[in-house]
């Protein structure tokens, strides 16, 4: 992770600053809200129940402004990281050894193709988050339209476990998508989609395995990081400061392991692909730079 | 008073030895006494049955009609008046396309014989809307003197609506009957008092005795008001169950063939719960919370004279017979996986509970003040649940979200409190959201801001007082507030005119706080003087003046505001550097209040309601003011919303989350 120190502070700043611009205005409408009150002190210490509740009533106002915000911002980083992924798959591909000109380079370069490889893969979205509704298929079958509570709830967790799992996959087909383009040098997205279809599914378990590995590390890290968060409740400015390092801190992980999620399926990729003679595979290199 | 475990005793006895008494002296007027017959058919859910009405004239008026409440007609269709108000959905309910209710008199007898069915003529005293056949009237050939009584037979059916609409229904097997009977208005000061079924209205009935046999499927299980006299099998695979009750204003009744049966017992009431076999495993959860109400209940406010309480859960699908209350029987409702820390269950029992005592016991008029069930009833219930589960996340105690279930209802008084006043007929309120305002929230707040202000103990005394000087009548909002002011020994009408005939709001805050250094004393003359400030309204200063010496001083104002039209006296508490904390007590009448104080310590901050003991104070945000920016908390808090954004950002598929959360609700 440390020798990609640099790409990971690319996705990182690039998730600052999105983080950034959706809490900049809820900064402002907190301080406008308790800046000068006492409210705004005890929120050093605890969330004060009545005040937020105040303040949500107050601003219900601008929910709808700020969830177009969010959700704007939302697909401007979904397409900044099809940007940033060219880039990093680029230098994955071309030996895992960074430099400025080789990541912009290949971000550019391949960010066409990520976005119609996106477009194309959406009915694939659509069709695996489906999966989930087997879950509803299944107790309509054993047990009607009027099963008892029990069965609806458990089989909440499990409808939510399917849609997790058709996330997953969908998202492991865009990973391997982009990877096969980078790696043959893919024109056609249909035809690379169509490639990392057959991929993914005859390697199933070992592509989502890996990604699942990541996944989970994600979620342990969450829990492990809320009560060091907690234990930060003291109202101090050097504590605050360090919440902020340290959660900035965390994220940067985070950013660290999706990059080394890419290099791991990179490479799994390659083994596999040599292993089952599944296309030719070439890196892109410095020498087809323009002059 | 008999004690409660020799009324047990006696209570026993009676029922074994087949005679139905339960209080040997009557502890209401018993005005209008029912005996009921009806037979369940469970595949049409149906109800065919026989009533016979024993009224009592006990006015000093001769009386020429009667009139009945016919509830169950408002599910009729939808022209009813309550489907036009409510638009065709109450509590997330709608009715299924064949899934009309409807109660039909098909046959009306005097006690001559007279069959005068076709005299009934159904009337709308409301607003007139024909479609609306909720009430009836029957003209009385022979008018009943003061003191006369009358005995009518009523052959009627019901169908029960579906799923459970607005209290009542059936889904499936299970069935519950509310308001389900021809039911007699209230004869009160001068005239009949029987109101429409409003989708925002509740009941009011006069007490009596009520003996009830329902005939439904053996393998039934039935839970109704009252005590149980005796199950008889009918070997036609039917059981007929005969409950009897006294001193009671209702009778409802519920039976399922799935419900798992609970039992406790709390200050010598036995409590039976009925739950779903789906939420078998938070039965003795409902057990306890049960008991709780019972204890603080009877601790608190005064005895419960019944030996018995009821807890419905309803089915799946039925959440709309759910947190309702009948005498001795209430029901509840919960989900399968409910944490322990989201305390709904506890608060719907002990707020069910509370309505055996405001609304049964003190059997006010829901329809015309709703506030002296519903808020009174809030009151004692934030209460409760705050001393039993508080003082911090009585309501909701889950993954380090707390919350109290009185800043809850709060959060719903926020955007309706200017819209009405807090009392005015419950059908007539500006829109649903104002009548839940006015009839729970608000009066729950301003009760508990008149706790806080007459101290616990007198409160009590006063609720104890209101108790004991009303039960098993007729309160009026009047009623209430002369015996406030007679227990406290307080005229309190400045308070109530405000809190319950008006719409005025409660807002004080601190506008600006400054401190400044004062010049040191120079120059030929140097002489205190008081400023005296332009303004509307009267105003003060006051300043408090340290010895003048070499040390630096400073000079601190503080500035308070009315913004609302209530008042109500307050105090302020100014902090300075030093640590010094002052209190000033301000009565609230001006529209603002000036503090100036010269102390050799900078003034940091000025809170009006430090203790925050006014609850229904619109905006707690802005009764504090600092004299620097407090920067910290705010950055705190929107650091760790942007750590929630920046990974929502990475990992957007937690948003599945949602749909989970509304796979189980």
């Amino acid at each position: 992770m440390l020798k990609r120190k640099r790409m990971i502070f690319v996705y990182y700043i690039l998730n600052l600053l999105f983080g950034l611009m959706i809490m900049l205005p809820v900064r402002a409408a907190l301080m406008d809200a308790a800046g000068y009150s006492l409210v705004g002190q005890h929120l050093a210490v605890k969330i004060d129940m009545d005040f937020l509740l105040e303040f949500i009533v107050k601003n219900s106002i601008a929910g709808s402004p700020m969830l177009l915000l969010v959700m704007s911002a939302g697909i401007i980083y979904l397409a900044a990281n099809l940007f940033l992924s060219g880039g990093a798959y680029g230098v994955l591909a071309a030996g895992d050894v960074y430099s400025a000109r080789l990541f912009w380079e290949n971000a550019g370069k391949y960010f066409g193709r990520f976005l119609r490889l996106f477009f194309w893969s959406l009915p694939l979205l659509g069709v695996f988050f489906c999966i989930q509704f087997i879950e509803t298929g299944v107790v309509r079958f054993i047990w009607g339209s009027d099963p008892y509570q029990y069965v609806t709830y458990w089989g909440a967790w499990v409808k939510t476990g399917l849609a997790y799992a058709g996330l997953l996959v969908y998202l492991l087909v865009l990973d391997y998508g982009r990877i096969i383009i980078v790696l043959t040098d893919e024109r056609k997205t249909r035809n690379a989609l169509w490639q990392v279809l057959k991929f993914t599914f005859r390697h199933f378990f070992v592509v989502f395995g890996l990604s699942s590995v990541v996944f989970l590390a994600g979620i342990v890290a969450v829990a492990l990081y809320n009560p060091i968060v907690d234990a930060l409740s003291a109202p101090s400015a050097l504590i605050v400061f360090f919440l902020l390092i340290f959660q900035q801190f965390f994220v940067f992980i985070r950013m660290g392991l999706r990059l080394t999620l890419y290099a791991g399926q990179m490479e799994l990729y390659k083994v596999a692909s040599l292993s089952t003679d599944a296309g030719a595979v070439s890196s892109p290199s410095l020498s087809a730079q323009p002059a | 008073m008999i004690p409660k475990i020799l009324l047990s005793i006696i209570t026993c006895l009676s029922f074994c030895s087949g005679q139905q008494t339960i209080f040997t002296t009557p502890l209401s007027p018993r005005i209008a006494n029912y005996d009921i017959d009806v037979r369940l058919d469970a595949k049409t859910r149906t109800l065919f049955a026989h009533e016979i009405l024993h009224w009592r004239n006990t006015s000093s008026d001769t009386i020429r009609e009667l009139q009945f409440h016919l509830y169950l007609n408002a599910f009729r269709n939808n022209r009813s008046t309550f489907m036009k108000e409510s638009g065709g959905s109450l509590r997330s309910s709608k009715i299924e396309q064949d899934g009309w209710g409807f109660i039909e008199v098909k046959k009306l007898v005097l006690p001559s014989g007279e069959d005068v069915t076709s005299a009934l003529q159904f009337i709308q005293p409301d607003d007139a809307d024909t479609d609306d056949k909720t009430v009836a009237l029957l003209p009385l050939v022979h008018p009943l003197s003061p003191g006369d009584s009358i005995k009518l037979s009523i052959d009627f059916t019901d169908r029960l609506p579906q799923p459970p609409f607005a209290r009542t229904g059936a889904k499936s097997e299970y069935f519950f009957a509310g308001q389900w009977f021809p039911k007699i208005g209230v004869y009160i000061d001068g005239k009949w008092n029987c109101h429409q079924f409003h989708a925002t209205t509740e009941f009011f009935a006069d007490f009596g005795v009520y003996n009830v046999r329902m005939t439904v499927p053996e393998q039934n299980i039935v839970g109704a008001t009252g005590l149980q006299v005796e199950v008889k099998k009918n070997g036609d695979g039917t059981a007929t169950h005969f409950y009897h009750a006294e001193d009671v204003h209702d009778f409802a009744w519920t039976t399922s063939p799935e419900f798992v049966e609970f039992k406790g017992k709390a200050e010598n009431v036995d409590i039976r719960v009925l739950m779903q076999p789906d939420h078998a495993d938070q039965g003795v959860r409902h057990v306890e919370a049960a008991k709780v109400a019972i204890e603080y209940f009877h601790k608190w406010y005064g005895d419960y004279p019944f030996p018995n309480l009821t807890v419905v859960d309803p089915r799946r699908g039925a959440g709309g017979s759910g947190g309702m209350e009948y005498p001795t029987l209430i029901t509840a409702g919960t989900i399968y996986g409910l944490p322990d820390g989201l305390r709904t269950v506890e608060d719907v029992i002990i707020h069910e509970f509370g309505h055996n005592y405001w609304y049964h016991l003190l059997a006010s008029n829901e329809f015309e003040e709703s506030w002296m069930d519903e808020g009174i009833n809030s009151y004692t219930e934030y209460q409760i649940m705050n001393d039993r589960y508080g003082p911090e996340g009585d309501a909701l105690d889950v993954l380090g979200i707390k919350g109290n279930i009185l800043q809850l209802q709060r959060a719903t008084y926020l955007n309706a409190a200017t819209i009405d006043p807090t009392i005015r007929n419950a059908w007539q309120y500006y829109s649903g959201n104002s009548y839940g305002v006015n009839s729970y929230t608000k009066p729950g707040l301003l009760l508990t801001t008149l706790h806080n202000y007459l101290g616990k103990e007198m409160m009590l005394k006063i609720m104890r007082a209101y108790v004991a000087r009303w039960r098993f009548k007729h309160p009026h909002s009047k009623d209430f507030v002369a015996v406030a002011n007679n227990v406290s020994g307080q005229d309190l009408d400045w308070f109530f005119n405000q809190a319950l005939y008006t719409n005025a709001v409660l807002d004080y805050s601190v506008d600006q706080v400054s401190t400044r250094e004062v010049q040191k004393q120079r120059g030929y003359d140097y002489t205190s003087s008081t400023e005296k400030a332009d303004s509307i309204t009267e105003s003060s200063e006051k300043i408090t003046e340290a010895s003048a010496g070499d040390s630096t001083m400073y000079l601190s104002e503080v500035k308070v505001r009315r913004l609302g039209t209530f008042t109500f006296p307050v105090e302020i508490e100014a902090v300075f550097q030093n640590g010094e904390k002052l209190r000033e007590h301000w009565d609230g009448n001006d529209l603002w209040k000036i503090y100036r104080y010269t102390k050799p310590s900078k003034l940091v901050s000025a809170t009006v309601d430090p203790d925050r003991r006014i609850p229904l104070d619109i905006n707690f945000t802005n009764n504090s003011k600092t004299v620097e920016v407090q920067s910290l908390g705010i950055n705190k808090t929107a650091i760790r919303f942007m750590f929630w954004i920046q990974s929502l950002l990475d990992q957007p598929e937690w948003l599945n989350l949602g749909t989970f959360l509304q796979q189980l609700f």
